[in-house]
């Protein structure tokens, strides 16, 4: 093995001349990358046609000849490697290769470049249709929209997983309940997706099984053999399986369920790679600003008194009532505190996602048939979800809503800059659209019976910084806020509109559409009030030539919904992008970049990746999450929330000096904000030098 | 009858040893947090020759952490002026001890048990890794006196200095330019963990070192004492390196970064550079960069979350915010 010299020149990015960074030694390790690398690597064929057929024969494809002729190929083949694409980035190709092309079976030899699986995932999702592929094919080479990992890998393999990355479902307080689940933990984890539980339901340690006290082992035990389920069904070894815990903040399990991700804490009930997070309800942040008692229940106790779960409760209703009767088993504590100890754990380990209940069911479009409960891996999906009945062998289970989402993301800068915000929404909605109709996860029939009926989708954005900097505009300016709000108005339009289309078109809703608030116009009620414009004139320039929907064209498409329906449930969720953002030489999701050039940690590699855009002249404007007032992102994301039906994955970035107050303080403000969910806190330590030179 | 003082944190001794304390505290870790588990397969993917320099690397910072945790830390903390000051070595010692055992997660984890008994036999018999301990142990030993003057002080301190922010670094070599390279990944947070204390390590006994050196009548005699000792472990640094690195083919590149770790310890002494450094492998160099790194959450563990030390509660006035919509 010697030094590959591709990962020493981007390394050698970070040597310092004048000041400045060696960034020209990116684009000379794209080019050793590919002419040391993946040149030498990839299989080279005579034709086209030579190519398509090999790739066949040899199940690497499925049989696309099912749906096109070779010329209807040859047609959006030609259109993709027109546009001359080149990778702007090291850590655009090397992500790609590494983690996307399609190798041949030794895993050795590259059968695809980036233009290939452009057009594979165009012919397979596009079904035989020839404009439609090439709709795909020109959105996905100008890097408007990128349809989530799964999608992305898995499209037009023979051989291959599933195309929807993310599940959701709840645990039943019996042993068939949790069985299935973990049954279902191991075998959507075995088909590539991240699957969350929510455990609130689950009674907790020391509560009564067949009325015998004392026997219950409450939720960590459960965690435990979750985690070890997702290490071992990972998706044919190339990625490890992920899986999340929700808790509810009221259940008397909390507190040892924070301390699970402790750094010195027994191997026994010491979660390493579960992510977890708690569910926190309106009463409880109005409990810690009063500083009033806080009581934590025993959920086994109030379903038995109530005959309904703590966790299905509505609590500013139900707190007082379950406080006051004595046969629910309570336990007192400080609100504040336990905010404290989350901030704690935080700064320790990252976690717990903080899920705000009562945000992300006040403007639930679907209330009137239930509850958004949870949140899943990446605290961006928001829907509802119901506790199905598991029997034993022989009697018939009742089946309920599980979760099932597919995930895409709109690329601002490219969207923006080609002026084509309602052709990439609606293209991307449709290519959404078609994932879900393809998806049928039979061997989990919660969530096959959610994505049947729900066809629920989850289309984001990234690259808000990259975008945001390349035109001189602060992350944390008005403007940034103004842009913000017309934008996302315009995403939240276009795909109620497609939703709308497709609905039509199919001549099928989703199921209890009449039942939605988009059903009865509730939905529309603020965009019909008032015209959203930019209110800043550099904005107003970004969108010339592109109309901006107006209140009466709300009113215009709130009536034809009522006509003709939503086909999703579900439209938008902002995710946080990883991968899928460095393909793109995109910033990630609509968050700060944390560094001009970021140290990026892969289980697999560590790359250095300049931001894109970035130059001497917009260095400024690349200012580092780490170095931002959080309260200014998470004002930015409150103004993009309101245009999302369901979540924004939202990161704190913190230093090594903020306290746990401090952190305590940013929770408090972005519930009071409106935001449905916090994602990781992510801490900047200091380092050596700066903590010795700036005391000694 | 001598009088027993109980370390008072209300007065500071000196300017740094709370802070050093809070720093290592915050620093605080153990092997078992971490996951080498999931490089077995990256192991099993490496050449025989990789795989042996790897655990012959990780051999030597064993004995190197064993000498530092069970002789070097406490022989120091006997002399030392100042209980704040013991108490923070007190501390490193036990880091040490934490250090010498976490090579062992990483071998249990990938090795069989007569491989690691073979590795800890090559340990024992190897002249040159036994070089490094005994002259290392030399200066440590000359500590064993009651009272020890401010010379042998010095030379106490400095060696250990030359353990912490030189001798370790042709063994750190080989997993941070294989995790640069994406192989033994797991692994190398581990190692990541370890560099960061050493990095600490070798700055705080280097600040004790140079408070000794002020107080000595002829300073520039224990310097080119201390000299001679860096010189005398060098060129013992570069045999070692060719013994463990030439047939991986890196001996140029790892002599290479020697240099510029012994360049880091005369400057923890308070001293110019010896050495002339012309190109340090990047990949090495930037994967001893203690900086936070973005990783993802499901795919590794983060070496960037640290203890927190400090717990603020929240008042009244933290729900007091301007919360108004934007638009």
């Amino acid at each position: 093995m010697v030094t590959k010299k591709w990962i020493l020149l981007n390394n050698e990015i970070m040597i310092k001349n004048d000041d400045e960074f060696s960034l020209h030694k990116d684009k000379e390790a794209v080019r050793s990358y590919f002419l040391d690398y993946v040149n030498k690597n990839t299989v080279f064929f005579y034709t086209l046609k030579e190519k398509i057929d090999y790739l066949i024969e040899q199940e690497y494809y499925v049989d696309f000849y099912q749906w096109y002729t070779f010329e209807q190929m040859e047609e959006v083949y030609d259109l993709v490697y027109a546009k001359k694409f080149r990778f702007q980035s090291f850590m655009s190709a090397f992500k790609f290769f590494q983690s996307y092309a399609l190798r041949d079976d030794s895993g050795e030899k590259f059968l695809e470049r980036y233009e290939d699986r452009v057009v594979a995932v165009s012919l397979f999702l596009a079904r035989g249709d020839v404009a439609e592929a090439k709709s795909y094919a020109e959105m996905l080479i100008n890097q408007e929209y990128q349809p989530a990992t799964p999608t992305f890998l898995n499209s037009g393999k023979k051989r291959s997983g599933e195309l929807v990355s993310c599940f959701l479902d709840e645990i039943g307080d019996n042993l068939n309940g949790i069985g299935y689940a973990i049954d279902s933990a191991m075998k959507l984890s075995s088909i590539g997706g991240g699957v969350s539980f929510n455990l609130s339901k689950i009674r907790a340690r020391g509560e009564s099984i067949k009325d015998v006290e004392g026997r219950a082992g409450g939720v960590l035990p459960i965690m435990k053999i979750l985690e070890d389920t997702f290490s071992y069904a990972n998706q044919l070894g190339q990625r490890p399986g992920a899986g999340a815990v929700y808790l509810n903040v009221f259940h008397t399990d909390i507190e040892e369920f924070l301390d699970c991700k402790k750094i010195n804490v027994d191997e026994k009930v010491r979660i390493k790679s579960l992510s977890i997070g708690v569910v926190v309800p309106d009463k409880f942040m109005e409990l810690a600003e009063k500083d009033e008692a806080c009581y934590l229940f025993h959920p086994h106790t109030v379903l038995k008194q109530y005959g309904k779960y703590l966790d299905e409760m509505d609590m500013d209703e139900m707190y007082e009532e379950l406080v006051t009767n004595p046969l629910v088993k309570k336990k007192k504590i400080n609100a504040r505190h336990l905010m404290v100890k989350i901030a704690q754990t935080q700064k320790e380990s990252g976690y717990p996602y903080l899920f705000f209940k009562g945000n992300a069911n006040r403007g639930h479009a679907l209330k009137e048939l239930g509850n958004v409960k949870f949140s899943n891996l990446c605290t961006e999906i928001m829907q509802i979800s119901e506790v199905s009945d598991i029997e034993i062998y022989g009697k018939e289970d009742k089946i309920r809503y599980g979760i099932s989402c597919n995930l895409g993301s709109l690329n601002i800068a490219t969207v923006m800059d080609n002026k084509r915000i309602k052709e990439a929404v609606k293209t991307a909605m449709r290519s959404l659209t078609v994932v879900s109709d393809l998806t049928n996860i039979a061997m989990v029939p919660s969530v096959q019976k959610a994505n049947k009926e729900l066809h629920s989708v989850g289309l984001g954005a990234m690259n808000l910084h990259g975008f945001l900097a390349k035109n001189f505009i602060m992350y944390e300016s008005k403007e940034a806020l103004d842009f913000c709000n017309v934008f996302f108005m315009m995403v939240n339009f276009y795909s109620i509109q497609s939703s709308m289309e497709i609905a039509k078109e199919k001549n099928e809703t989703f199921v209890g559409f009449e039942a939605s608030e988009y059903a009865n116009g509730n939905y529309f009620a603020s965009y019909v009030a008032q015209d959203i414009v930019p209110l800043n004139a550099k904005i107003a320039t970004l969108f010339q030539g592109m109309t901006i929907p107006s209140a009466a064209d709300w009113t215009d498409l709130m009536n034809q919904v009522k006509q003709h329906g939503l086909y999703h449930a579900y439209r938008l969720a902002i995710a946080p992008n990883q991968s899928t953002s460095y393909i793109m030489n995109a910033t990630a999701s609509v968050m700060p970049v944390v560094d001009v050039i970021e140290v990026r940690e892969y289980g697999d590699s560590t790359t250095y990746y300049p931001m894109p855009y970035l130059d001497n002249d917009n260095y400024f404007f690349y200012k580092s999450a780490y170095d931002m007032d959080q309260k200014n992102v998470l004002r930015l994301i409150s103004v993009i929330q309101k245009h999302v039906d369901q979540g924004i994955s939202t990161i704190l970035h913190t230093n090594t000096k903020d306290s746990t107050r401090d952190i305590a303080k940013y929770y408090i403000y972005a519930h009071k904000m409106g935001l449905k969910s916090l994602y990781y806190t992510r801490t900047r330590k200091a380092s050596i030098d700066e903590c010795v030179s700036c005391s000694v | 009858m001598s009088q027993y003082k109980a370390v008072n944190w209300n007065t500071p001794e000196n300017d740094y040893a709370g802070m050093f304390w809070e720093q290592n505290l915050r620093q605080f870790w153990i092997d078992t947090e971490y996951i080498p588990s999931k490089d077995i397969d990256s192991w099993k993917s490496l050449s025989p020759e990789i795989q042996e320099a790897y655990k012959k690397a990780l051999g030597g910072l064993t004995l190197l952490d064993t000498i530092q945790s069970h002789t070097g830390m406490p022989k120091l903390l006997d002399h030392i002026d100042g209980l704040q000051n013991k108490a923070v070595l007190s501390f490193m010692c036990m880091m040490e001890a934490i250090h010498a055992k976490s090579y062992s997660t990483i071998f249990t984890t990938v090795n069989s048990t007569a491989e690691i008994n073979e590795l800890f036999d090559w340990v024992e018999n190897n002249k040159l890794l036994q070089f490094k301990a005994a002259t290392i142990d030399k200066y440590y030993r000359n500590l064993d006196a009651a009272k020890v003057s401010n010379e042998v002080l010095f030379m106490g301190l400095a060696a250990s200095v030359l353990l912490e922010s030189f001798l370790f670094y042709s063994g750190f070599f080989m997993p941070l330019w294989l995790a640069g390279q994406g192989q033994m990944v797991a692994s190398a947070d581990i190692i990541k963990k370890i560099v960061a204390d050493e990095s600490i390590h070798g700055v705080f006994v280097g600040l004790l070192a140079q408070d000794v050196y002020k107080k000595l009548p002829n300073p520039e005699k224990s310097k080119a004492e201390l000299v001679d000792l860096l010189m005398e472990l060098y060129e013992n640094e570069l045999k070692y390196t060719d013994e463990l690195y030439t047939e991986v083919g890196l001996t140029a590149d790892v002599k290479e970064y020697v240099r510029y770790n012994a360049n880091k310890a005369m400057m923890n002494l308070g001293f110019e550079e010896l050495f002339e450094i012309k190109a340090v492998n990047s990949i090495v160099l930037n994967g001893l960069n203690g900086e936070t790194t973005q990783h993802d959450f499901f795919s590794k563990k983060s070496t960037n979350y640290e203890k927190s030390t400090e717990i603020l509660y929240l008042r009244d006035e933290d729900f007091q915010m301007d919360t108004d919509p934007v638009f």
